[in-house]
């Protein structure tokens, strides 16, 4: 990602704390994510405390990220493709964030689902939750490997996923009809899967920003056809 | 070495991101410069190597590159003042509102009363009060009325932003103002003969932060009314200041283009390594 080097090397140390901190960050959302479906899947209230735990980790770096993006443009005031990193750096950390909140709600929502008997209907989360969590992890991936065609790549999956979605909650809905004991569990399936397609929204979100930061080219609120 | 046209207009903005109103009703922005192919020489030693650009009116170029790339002879090309240096050569043309200056019948002086130019360190006349020293080029240019010369002595150092300062205190030698105000009392001097351009060339580089402020602001103001062309070694001055940015290196014009887009995605790999600190 950063290539020659500086002339003043505390500059690329600047950055590659920043790029180090954010990565960090992903990964801490990505094993969260996991663990929430897992603890979900597995019925496994333990995980899910963890998740909800870790939260407050990734909160505290994305002010420490927000806080080194600040004092890399107050004391380096970068231009061109520095620039660019470092703004996009401070733009991705609050969508990562808000992917391990969407890990934490699933958490919780977890939990509530383990007090009662195991709902078969679960199963529909799992596919769900593979293809948000690889729209994730191919976004992060393309920002930090500086990959353009990856990261377009991304951004038309989130149809799929919002589809995905939407036929999970058309056959909770006739679960809920046929089953209304278990309405409160279908409901909180709708949920989790509700925030697994809001993860979808955050790797799109990434993924865009990973296209400014390599390419300095704005694809944002576009017409899927148009980011190719 | 490629030629570097005049930016795209539907990209020609202020740094401050307000279209300029030329560019709505035009396809393309005025020309106060036009340079083509120019070269020049110190000597036997090259300084300037086929450089082609188009200065655009009403609008502030800057010029950045690294000491010795020929960023300040390529300014004093622009009014001939290369010309009172020693066993110069140069080759090329430049016009000025479209008509070549250095064709023989072409006074120089005159060159250099529409191309006006501020130096890197202020230099007031020193036996002249601040009020001699703004109105010193019409004198040498026969004027004489005292109404005239007084209008435009105000009028030159409102201007200059240094009115208000030095209103009451314009029998005082030039040399007893701070750094900055001489700086912006050689503006007012270069104001005063009307010139249609004023080149600078590191005009903030002696001056303290508050003071560069003040000659940034000025030039803010000035642009509505002047094409303006300024040297300067540092990049965060012409990303606030400039709406083109050229690149010079060794000589050569390496890239060209809005300002924005010089400093947010440089074309060439050169540039990018100059302005991120990764040079050489």
């Amino acid at each position: 990602m950063i290539a020659p080097k500086h002339i003043l090397g505390t500059f690329d140390e600047a950055l590659t704390s920043l790029r180090n901190n954010l990565l960090m960050m992903a990964g801490l959302a990505e094993r969260c994510l996991d663990r929430a479906i897992k603890g979900l899947l597995q019925r496994d209230d333990n995980l899910c405390a963890t998740v909800i735990a870790d939260d407050e980790e990734i909160d505290q770096l994305e002010k420490q990220i927000d806080k080194y993006g600040v004092d890399i443009l107050l004391r380096y005031q970068p231009v061109a493709s520095d620039l660019r990193r470092v703004v996009s750096a401070m733009k991705l950390s609050p969508n990562i964030e808000r992917v391990a909140d969407q890990a934490t709600n699933i958490a919780r929502r977890a939990r509530k689902l383990n007090q009662h008997p195991a709902l078969p209907e679960a199963e529909l989360i799992r596919p769900i939750q593979a293809h948000a969590v690889s729209m994730f992890k191919d976004a992060v991936d393309a920002f930090a490997r500086e990959d353009v065609d990856l990261a377009r790549r991304v951004i038309p999956r989130d149809k799929d996923l919002d589809e995905m979605n939407r036929q999970a909650n058309k056959r909770l809905i006739e679960s809920m009809a046929r089953d209304p004991d278990q309405l409160r569990g279908y409901l909180n399936l709708i949920f989790v899967s509700r925030c697994l397609e809001r993860v979808g929204d955050h790797a799109t979100n990434i993924a865009e920003e990973a296209v400014y930061a390599a390419a300095a080219e704005d694809i944002r609120h576009q017409p899927v056809a148009a980011s190719f | 070495m490629k030629v570097m046209p005049s930016p795209d207009p539907s990209v020609f903005e202020r740094s401050d991101g307000a279209a300029l109103d030329a560019v709505e009703t035009e396809p393309a922005p005025p020309l106060t410069f036009q340079v083509k192919a120019l070269s020049m020489w110190y000597g036997g030693k090259q300084a300037i190597e086929n450089v082609s650009l188009d200065v655009v009116s009403k609008a502030v170029t800057a010029i950045i590159g690294p000491s010795g790339c020929g960023k300040s002879t390529f300014l004093r090309c622009l009014n001939r003042m290369h010309e009172l240096v020693p066993r110069t050569r140069m080759e090329g043309t430049v016009l000025l509102d479209g008509e070549d200056l250095y064709l023989t019948n072409v006074n120089p002086a005159i060159v250099r009363r529409r191309v006006g130019m501020v130096f890197q360190k202020s230099n007031p006349f020193p036996t002249m009060s601040i009020g001699e020293n703004v109105i010193v080029g019409l004198r040498l240019n026969g004027v004489r009325d005292k109404k005239f010369l007084n209008e435009r002595l105000e009028k030159s150092l409102r201007m200059a932003a240094l009115w208000d300062e030095v209103k009451d205190d314009l029998h005082k030698p030039g040399t007893s103002l701070s750094g900055g105000q001489q700086q912006r009392l050689c503006i007012a001097r270069a104001l005063a003969v009307e010139p249609e351009v004023i080149l600078m060339d590191e005009p903030c580089s002696a001056l303290d932060p508050i003071a560069t402020a003040k000659i940034e602001e000025l030039i803010h103001e000035l642009r509505s009314q002047y094409t303006i062309v300024i040297v300067t070694h540092n990049m965060q001055q012409a990303g606030r200041v400039s709406d083109f940015t050229a690149f010079f290196y060794m000589g050569r014009l390496i890239e060209f283009g809005t300002t924005t887009k010089i400093f947010t995605n440089p074309t060439e790999k050169q540039t990018e390594d100059y302005i991120t600190g990764r040079f050489g």
